[in-house]
């Protein structure tokens, strides 16, 4: 029952704010635009803590995801639901070329994945036939409205995002719990003692970024027709890698619901508080936050209650 | 069942093991011997794929393994351990066990996990965390019962009894018959103790600086005046 109780409380929250914020458009907006950064931070985190992998390079991910689905619903007629799907494949595909950064480790692979991520932000920007270029890409449809369900509106859009966090976040848990989730753990620390027993490290960690890519692609799509706006400078911001690290920092990334709340609770922080004190270089109270977060609790907001709770800093949300 | 031919491996200008040849077959325990340094922990890390070898080949149920990876190798029967012990971090006994199973035997058999740990005299520590609860003796039974539950038929022992007082080491050595009965296991074991290898094995090979220089039963090759010197300096110590 205890154990249960995060994952309860957000989701009491999750149903609490649409009725208490629904007819206030600012809240509900801001809502929105914190699950898009759970959502990636949820990824971030499931190749941070199962792969074992730094990456400061998912903008790449959401970036290519906002602009596949985007492109795709606009020129090739998709529909939206299927454009979404599409554009979180597309990013998974993206990914594909950064398999051979896997061979590096620690800050290399940081480093590496960071490059690449520049890449493609260069791509979308030279492409302008196809994206627009630095004038932007716009024109295409926003979520459509199912089942009397209108997902364009912020309500709409917000309980989407709500589901769309909670499916990846049953989708890490099955992933942790698995064998495969098992051995990622045990491979962070001893990779040599997991392969001398048939672990195929380099495929599992592949697994880890393909799945930590689609599902950053996904978020980027969404956003992409929330918005319904995009230039490369956005789409590809270094924002949408640094945040997620932040917020999964935050709120505990060896946890699963951590980086989720921390993706929240951080953005409201920047956006309601951080700005109204700070309205030029606002970013530097995260900052602050973030370490203070780390001396008082390493393994972050979530982290502190499992240790409190269990007395075992690594137990799974 | 392993077959070595010319097998040499460099590190730089330092040939760590020179045209190394042997073979041995299914059901047989092989000691290897040699001294600090001779290339023992090197043919080991190359039989089992740490290490690729710059010539000469490797062969595994008459398969060439050479370039095959660790875990496939490992996928194929070939089981090891470290000479220090590498339990794997944040998981339990019992889930070190089951990763070892899953991936190097290709299926999850429960029972044969609670076997093992019968068998390896684990069972009583299978829900503790294998990095920093077990001490020295028991890190030493789980690399070996992690081998095991890959299904090995070749088990590599490297230095499993080092660091052993005498009574753990008698057991240990006892643990070894039943599991080569057991399991129908071939076994090579690297060993610095005359004795346990005479007792153990019915074969052993000598490295000395990277090359091969004896071959025999334990008896032959510890009278040959070779492997007298390369380990006192002269050859009627």
């Amino acid at each position: 029952m205890m154990r249960n109780l995060p994952a309860a409380a957000l989701l009491v929250a999750a149903l609490a704010i649409p009725l208490v914020f629904g007819g206030n458009g600012y809240i509900m907006g801001l809502m929105v635009s914190g699950l898009i950064v759970a959502g990636v931070a949820l990824a971030w985190a499931l190749l941070g803590n199962l792969g074992g992998m730094v990456s400061f390079g998912h903008a790449a991910f959401f970036g290519v995801g906002a602009y596949t689905s985007a492109i795709l619903s606009a020129k090739a007629g998709l529909p939206v639901p299927l454009s979404l799907l599409a554009g979180a494949l597309g990013a998974a595909l993206c990914s594909l070329v950064m398999l051979p950064a896997l061979r590096l480790s620690g800050p290399y692979f940081a480093l590496a994945i960071l490059a690449y991520a520049h890449i493609f932000k260069i791509l979308a920007t030279e492409l302008s036939s196809i994206t627009g270029g630095s004038a932007g890409f716009q024109r295409f449809p926003t979520l459509p409205t199912i089942a009397g369900i209108d997902f364009s509106s912020r309500t709409g859009s917000y309980a989407l995002l709500v589901v769309m966090v909670a499916l990846c976040a049953l989708v890490y848990r099955a992933v942790k719990r698995s064998h495969v989730g098992t051995a990622l753990r045990a491979m962070a620390e001893s990779e040599d003692a997991t392969r001398v027993v048939g672990v195929n490290a380099t495929l599992l960690k592949s697994w880890m970024l393909l799945l930590s890519a689609f599902i950053t692609g996904l978020f980027g799509a969404m956003n992409a027709h929330i918005i319904n706006f995009l230039e490369p400078d956005y789409a590809f911001s270094g924002n949408w890698s640094v945040l997620p690290i932040i917020a999964a920092i935050f709120g505990g990334y060896r946890t699963i619901l951590g980086p989720v709340a921390g993706a929240v609770l951080i953005y409201l922080f920047d956006q309601i508080i951080a700005k109204e004190l700070l309205p030029v270089g606002h970013q530097i109270l995260l900052g602050l936050l973030l370490a203070g977060m780390i001396l008082v609790a390493p393994n972050g907001l979530f982290g502190l209650f499992q240790t409190r709770r269990k007395g075992a800093p690594h137990a799974a949300a | 069942m392993l077959r070595l031919e010319d097998v040499t491996v460099r590190f730089g200008g330092l040939v760590a093991l020179k045209e190394v040849s042997f073979a041995m077959g299914e059901g047989e325990i092989l000691g290897l011997v040699g001294p600090n340094g001779a290339g023992k922990t090197t043919l080991f890390n190359t039989i089992s794929g740490l290490v690729r070898p710059r010539t000469g080949r490797i062969l595994f149920k008459d398969r060439e393994i050479g370039k095959l990876p660790l875990h496939a190798r490992a996928r194929l029967g070939l089981g090891r351990t470290f000479q220090i012990p590498q339990p794997m971090h944040h998981l339990t006994v019992r889930e070190n066990l089951t990763v070892a199973q899953v991936f190097g035997a290709g299926a999850s058999d429960p029972a044969r996990i609670d076997e093992i740990l019968e068998v390896m005299e684990l069972a009583e520590h299978a829900d503790r965390d294998a990095a920093t609860e077990l001490a020295l003796q028991e890190l030493k039974r789980l690399e070996v019962a992690k081998a095991l539950a890959t299904n090995p038929a070749l088990l590599l022992l490297d230095e499993v009894l080092a660091g052993l007082e005498s009574h753990a080491k008698r057991r240990f050595i006892a643990k070894l018959r039943e599991l080569h009965q057991r399991y129908a296991l071939a076994i090579v074991i690297v060993e610095h103790d005359i004795e346990t290898i005479s007792s153990l094995c019915s074969r052993a090979v000598v490295l000395n600086f990277g090359e091969l220089i004896a071959d025999g039963t334990p008896e032959e090759v510890f009278r040959n005046p070779a492997v007298v010197e390369s380990y006192t300096g002269t050859a009627d110590a």
